[in-house]
């Protein structure tokens, strides 16, 4: 930790005594060969010192080779773009307004390969230092130091700029050829496919989180009078308890490890909320309601390998669902007669429609195991394969056309890929 | 966003580079004049002007040379001509305004000065890559990527008379493009004649001098 904020502390001051016009991102290899490329009669910089001051700057630079650009320093154009260059490095230029323009440079700078050539110059007492990768014909990265005549603070300096970061290893050439005879896996006759079914619990409320509670008030305040009459009827949220667990099963899969679908089952148990106050729920035992939801999902998602027995997939899913009211209701004494508001009970709909959104995360173990999380919010609606009635406007509102909740739930998977 | 504003295209015609502070005052070097005039419907041209076919486009070029530097020469007082030949051999690149805008036109190497005939560097030079005449032209049909290979029925319409000027002010010292552009003029065409030739060069060249002050960043 300490080197970690000495390192951010080096860098930083660093960036404020001297001059960084621009650093894009460019890869730095592993076991770098860098190409200290120079007009002037003697380089700013000792190859070999540079090579230290890389080590030490970063530790995964792995064992860099420096030396001068010997071929480029004799080359008449490149000389020729190493004075323009020198004269136009400034505060306010874009890599654009620094790249090479005479066909034979571009070639020259594009056969680098992966070695890093680090161009350094000095101008009015000023060092102006850029670095070239084989990508492009502009310098990647470039800034101006205070020129001390220290050799070894100069290269500390221009390594702390330029070659921090990430190192990644270069492929040998037998790897590289192997790497482009292998197969793109995007254009696979058969998709990949990867699978998953799973078991979860959860809990579902009305109320999203982060939203005022007062959208929700006349709703979950609700208390059901007589058996029937409520202040509105369009949630049902008013006649039944909202906050209540679930469980659901879920089986799916995706296609080339981004597009996929997802059949889903949910069950939960909401109790009605019948007003204590009144005295007809006396003859009451028990009254709520099964609640059973099917659907499908259409879900998109993306893996992410961390270990060889570890990898997440976040992902994001949107579909529709019909939902079903199942009425448990009984009476203490079923012998009794009961009250006539019993006979006359609210009732819901056969089936709502609705549709749910939400995001979640796949946490695979050993490539089967997994442990699933997801959150979203889904609704229940009016059935609307039905036509309206002529004299709509004089029928009542269809009871819970518009029920919302939120829901989160953790499922333990098995995933099996194809 | 492109897509959205597909319908109704609006281009950037003009480039400065973030170091062009000055614009260049009382002295400038030009270059271009001798191949860059072209006129399109020749044919038109030659009748309305009276001048053989074979002639027309050898006439206007050196006459409307001569129309530019009169004017630039009314513009700054001291003009340097530097032939063509001097950047000719530079191999032709193109330089980018918009996303779909590109001017092709020959520009110096980096690292090698430019000369005047008597042996002088002069500090900016405004390389003239293409100086189009004819009637009722549009710009984007002509440095629009997309547009260029479009086979659009010849027009025969002459309400106007156009000139399209693409240029470069060159920093001569440090080898940089400080302001390129393409400039379109529209004078309305009553009947043709060579006065009215020299007065849209004119007018071309008080646009290329009031565009380079209002370029300055």
């Amino acid at each position: 930790m300490k080197r970690f904020i000495l390192a951010i502390l080096i860098f930083a001051c660093s960036i404020f005594a001297d001059n960084v016009f621009f650093h894009n991102h460019w890869t730095l290899w592993k076991d770098a060969d860098v190409l200290i490329w120079s007009t002037d009669k003697s380089p700013a910089l000792d190859p070999k010192e540079f090579c230290l001051s890389l080590k030490r700057n970063n530790m995964g630079i792995g064992e860099p080779k420096c030396r001068l650009a010997g071929e480029w320093e004799r080359d008449s154009i490149a000389v020729l773009y190493a004075g323009w260059l020198l004269a136009n490095m400034d505060n306010n230029v874009k890599p654009e307004h620094l790249r090479a323009r005479h066909p034979a440079m571009v070639t020259r700078i594009q056969s680098v390969e992966d070695k890093l050539v680090l161009f350094i110059g000095n101008r009015d007492g000023e060092i102006y230092a850029a670095t070239f990768d084989e990508n492009s014909a502009e310098p990647v990265a470039a800034g101006s130091f205070s020129n001390t005549g220290d050799k070894i603070a100069l290269g500390d300096k221009i390594a702390a700029a330029f070659f921090d970061g990430h190192t990644t290893r270069r492929l040998s050439k037998a790897e590289r050829a192997k790497r482009m005879t292998e197969p793109d896996e995007s254009y696979k006759e058969i998709p990949g496919f990867q699978g998953w079914a799973g078991i979860a619990v959860g809990y579902s409320q009305a109320q999203i989180p982060l939203t005022p509670d007062n959208w929700y008030s006349s709703h979950t305040r609700s208390r059901v009078r007589n058996y029937r009459i409520t202040k509105d009827s369009a949630s049902l949220w008013n006649f039944i308890e909202d906050s209540d667990p679930q469980m659901a099963l879920y089986a799916g899969g995706t296609w080339y490890g981004f597009i996929g679908a997802e059949l889903m089952y949910r069950y939960a148990y909401h109790k009605v909320k019948t007003d204590d106050q009144d005295t007809i729920y006396q003859e009451l035992s028990y009254w709520g309601f099964h609640q059973h939801e099917v659907g499908i999902n259409v879900v998109l998602s993306r893996t992410y390998t961390y270990t060889k027995w570890f990898k997440t997939t976040p992902f994001a899913f949107i579909g529709f669902q019909y939902s079903f009211f199942v009425e448990d209701i009984g009476l203490k004494d079923d012998k009794k007669p009961h009250s006539k508001a019993y006979d006359v009970r609210i009732k819901f709909e056969d089936s709502y429609k609705g549709a749910l959104v939400g995001i979640g995360n796949h946490f695979i173990f050993f490539k089967h195991y997994g442990l699933g999380v997801r959150a979203g919010i889904s609704s229940r609606g009016r059935n609307i394969e039905e036509d309206p009635s002529p004299d709509a406007a004089a029928e009542p509102t269809t009871i819970g056309s518009s029920t919302i909740d939120c829901f989160i739930n953790l499922g333990l998977e098995y995933h099996f890929s194809m | 966003m492109s897509i959205l504003c597909g319908c109704s295209q609006s281009y950037r015609w003009n480039q400065s580079h973030p170091s062009y502070k000055k614009a260049p005052e009382g002295s400038i070097a030009v270059t271009g004049l001798d191949e860059a005039f072209v006129v399109t419907r020749s044919s038109w041209f030659a009748k309305k002007l009276e001048i053989s076919k074979d002639s027309i486009q050898t006439f206007t070029s050196n006459f409307c040379s001569k129309a530019f530097l009169e004017e630039l020469r009314k513009a700054y007082a001291s003009v340097t001509v530097i032939p063509d030949a001097a950047i000719n051999h530079f191999p032709e690149e193109s330089q980018k305004l918009d996303s779909r805008i590109f001017m092709k036109g020959h520009l110096p190497e980096q690292g090698v000065v430019v000369k005047d005939s008597s042996g002088n560097v002069p500090p900016y030079i405004l390389i003239i890559h293409e100086f189009i005449l004819g009637t009722d032209l549009q710009r984007e049909d002509f440095y629009d990527y997309a547009l260029i290979h479009n086979e659009a029925p010849e027009k025969k319409t002459s309400k106007n008379l156009s000139a399209i000027v693409s240029y470069t002010l060159w920093d001569n010292e440090k080898q940089r493009p400080l302001y390129s552009a393409v400039n379109q003029v529209d004078q309305p065409n009553v009947k043709l004649s060579l006065a009215d030739i020299t007065q849209i060069v004119a007018s071309s060249v008080k646009q290329i001098k009031r565009n380079l002050t209002a370029g300055v960043q």
